[in-house]
């Protein structure tokens, strides 16, 4: 259950849209966080594709589950199965 | 517990050069001289005679700079600022770390303040906006960095339970060994299962 926690704030928006449209992840609210699940597969969140400036994009990460961040650069964040 | 503080009453910074940082603070920039202490000597036998005079930066709270009379610079270091110098080995990302902040309320009142500057012998070095915030950087005339900073938009309640969060996983983190940010955002998700889902904001801040 490799999965990523994520604010809900305007900022993160971007991110989360991006989650939601990507048929391998699942994504359900815990308080004011969603969490992206990855299953059994990990994840990656295309950074252009969020809309996501840079400031924003390199502090979006709140949580990581069972998880390792494997690359959080200009391009894209992905996070491997730790 | 109460919190019951009111804001900076002043911070304080040594000076070399009265006339440039009154130029700065001052003519430049605006802020009104409120206060200043001339000071024969201080306690100890070799405490030189000092002036430490003050300027206010809004809400009443000041930033203050002391003069010694008869003291040269403790260090001709080109890297850092009146205070301290820092050699080769110490990495830029720390020596631009410490600075003042200085708050304005919207977009006007911080391009004005840009205008100001850029008209002056310290322009404007950066004009930066970050996740929630715009901030204008330059360094005063003693190399201190100085920011003006506005908030785009209102910190929410859930931003506060976030920082809490991230606090109480960095204090555990960084007392164990080899801290770092994927064992913070680690221990942190553990919280946010345990507090979070359970988590209401405050009706009322």
């Amino acid at each position: 259950m490799t999965a990523i926690f994520v604010l809900d704030v305007p900022e993160n928006e971007g991110v989360v849209r991006v989650a939601e449209q990507d048929a391998q992840l699942q994504v359900e609210k815990v308080g004011p966080y969603f969490r992206i699940d990855a299953g059994g597969g990990e994840i990656v969140i295309d950074r252009r594709a969020t809309g996501c400036r840079h400031a924003v994009w390199y502090s979006a990460l709140a949580g990581l589950q069972d998880a390792r961040v494997a690359q959080h650069d200009k391009d894209a964040l992905r996070v491997v199965r730790r | 517990m109460d919190h019951r503080v009111q804001g900076v009453d002043h911070v304080a910074f040594p000076t070399f050069d009265p006339a440039a940082t009154v130029r700065f603070y001052r003519d430049v920039l605006g802020f009104p001289v409120v206060h200043s202490i001339c000071a024969a000597g201080w306690g100890p036998e070799d405490h030189p005679d000092f002036i430490h005079f003050f300027f206010d930066i809004g809400n009443g709270d000041r930033i203050a700079f002391f003069y010694y009379f008869g003291f040269a610079p403790v260090h001709d270091g080109e890297r850092g600022d009146a205070y301290a110098s820092f050699g080769p080995d110490v990495p830029e990302f720390f020596v631009r770390s410490r600075h003042l902040a200085v708050h304005v309320d919207d977009e006007a009142d911080l391009l004005e303040y840009r205008r100001r500057l850029d008209a002056s012998a310290w322009p404007v070095e950066m004009q930066i906006q970050h996740e929630t915030i715009e901030s204008i950087y330059t360094h005063d005339p003693n190399g201190y960095m100085v920011e003006l900073t506005r908030a785009l938009r209102p910190v929410t309640p859930q931003e506060d339970l976030d920082a809490e969060l991230t606090i109480d996983a960095l204090c555990e983190v960084a007392a164990e060994p080899d801290p770092s940010l994927e064992k913070l955002l680690t221990r942190k998700a553990e919280l946010i299962v345990e507090r979070a889902a359970t988590w209401e904001p405050a009706v009322s801040r």
